[in-house]
């Protein structure tokens, strides 16, 4: 008898969120549920792991494996996950300042390393977990507790910021887009190797009015309407640059040829080092010099 | 190990529907809902908003209703018949919006949100209606549509029954901006 298909509800955790009524996430984790339903790996075989934020706690909201680390470090350690259990489907989860600013300097390697894991930035530009400070993604000019004034500093380009660093998969999505968003979480997560999805994913406490899912649904302009080709790297970069002014979805950059990941890489050596392997009776040997 | 595809969520195909497809479909949009409110009184509960949350759990057993009395059509009309369509082949359809929650609204501001989600399913009728062919599945639609106004007037009747707003009830008395 073969078992039934595995239903979004079937990722959903007995824990309540206690994100604030009309945080974007609410949408990101429905969204989410759906795509893995829709891959149908069952709980056990998926792992979230994140950072710290309103965003990380998410895998407390899901029936799959989840570690809730420690800010910023999140990507390190999904790493040491997947490197571990190569076999297990590892999503890392967190928001714009956990992954831009705090855990800012582990995004390239992440990137280069280029192991398979999908990486979900749930960016509402700013610190809503800790009231309302500037982060990394805070358009110019934003007024918070830290910039009474207004910001002097211009945003991160987390898009730019991916493709520069050569990552294979940039998407973004929005809640505002609830059936394109689980189509492109599902996309990112089916592409073999480091994969990215910015979320616009607004602080309803400390966020913009016009950055609300409201507004998102009059401007989101989808890339596949725009006739964007994703296999295109310099036309996603150039259409990336709009990050803050236009509100793009859709998949900004595909590479057509995914190259091998670090996990296969590394199974790859493990192979042709156990070829060389001494005998367990020489093994001594090669500190003797023989 | 690279990921592979497992299983893919088809999408509805409206003209080729059969009744028991419709009918399961419409069970599915009416439990959508159903959760959708049980998570949204959950939240108001959560943040000291009972009002809403009342009224929001209300609705729960409102939409629980309507999907029992589908059930039981469907028992009727084709017994123990596998289910063949899936919850992720439709999207809020008559759920609200995650974004029409908001700490401390009023009982009037739910019943606003009840009122666009009947009105969110109804258009949703409407343009599936355009394309369905088969006359069975037509009438079937035809009647939730129906049901749909007839719903509305019953949320206007219900908002009919309260006090006028007052003057800050659209203002957003959440947490402002704090020094630390």
């Amino acid at each position: 008898m073969t078992a039934p298909p595995l239903q979004a509800k079937d990722y959903k955790s007995e824990l309540k969120p206690i994100w604030c009524p009309g945080c974007g996430d609410f949408g990101v984790l429905q969204g989410l549920y759906r795509a893995l339903a829709s891959i149908g790996r069952p709980p056990h075989e998926v792992a979230f792991i994140s950072g710290i934020g309103c965003s990380s706690r998410i895998p407390g909201y899901t029936t799959a494996y989840g570690f809730n680390t420690v800010h910023g470090r999140s990507l390190p350690i999904a790493q040491g996950v997947k490197l571990s259990n190569p076999e297990l489907l590892v999503v890392v989860a967190g928001g714009d300042g956990d992954g831009f600013s705090i855990g800012g300097g582990h995004v390239p390697h992440a990137v280069r390393r280029n192991m398979d894991l999908t990486y979900l930035v749930m960016d509402n530009q700013v610190y809503g977990l800790t009231k309302g400070q500037l982060s990394p993604t805070s358009p110019k000019g934003l007024e918070t507790v830290t910039s009474p004034l207004g910001s002097l500093e211009d945003p991160i380009n987390p898009l730019l910021y991916m493709l520069a660093y050569g990552c294979g998969f940039v998407a973004q999505a929005t809640p505002a887009d609830m059936p394109g968003m689980a189509a492109l979480i599902e996309d990112a997560i089916r592409y073999p190797g480091f994969s990215f999805v910015n979320i616009q994913s607004p602080c309803v406490t400390f966020g913009e009015e016009d950055q609300q899912l409201k507004a998102h649904k009059t401007k989101l302009k989808p890339l596949e309407s725009l006739g964007h080709d994703p296999t295109d790297q310099l036309a996603a970069m150039d259409l990336a640059r709009a990050y803050g002014t236009e509100l793009y979805t859709g998949v900004f950059y595909k590479n057509p040829k995914p190259p091998p990941t670090y996990e296969a890489l590394v199974k790859l050596r493990q192979a042709e080092q156990a070829k060389k392997a001494r005998p367990r009776d020489r093994v001594l040997d090669a500190y003797l010099q023989k | 190990m690279t990921k592979q595809p497992v299983q893919q969520a088809p999408s509805v195909n409206f003209e080729a529907m059969t009744l028991k497809d419709a009918i399961d479909l419409a069970v599915l949009i009416e439990e959508e809902a159903r959760d959708r409110y049980e998570e949204l009184a959950a939240q108001l509960i959560l943040h000291r908003t009972p009002a809403a949350a009342n009224f929001f759990t209300k609705m729960v057993r409102i939409e629980e209703l309507h999907r029992s009395q589908l059930l039981e059509q469907r028992r009727k009309q084709f017994g123990d018949q596998p289910v063949t369509v899936r919850r992720e082949m439709i999207f809020d359809v008559e759920a609200p919006d995650y974004d029409e929650a908001r700490m401390n609204m009023t009982q009037r501001q739910a019943l606003e949100v009840a009122l666009r989600s009947e009105q969110k399913a109804h258009k949703f009728f409407v343009s599936v209606l355009a394309n369905v062919q088969n006359p069975e599945v037509r009438r079937l639609f035809e009647e939730l549509c129906d049901e749909e106004l007839e719903h509305q007037q019953l949320v206007k009747a219900e908002m009919a029954k309260l006090p006028p707003p007052g003057p800050h009830d659209h203002v957003d008395v959440g947490d402002g901006p704090a020094p630390q």
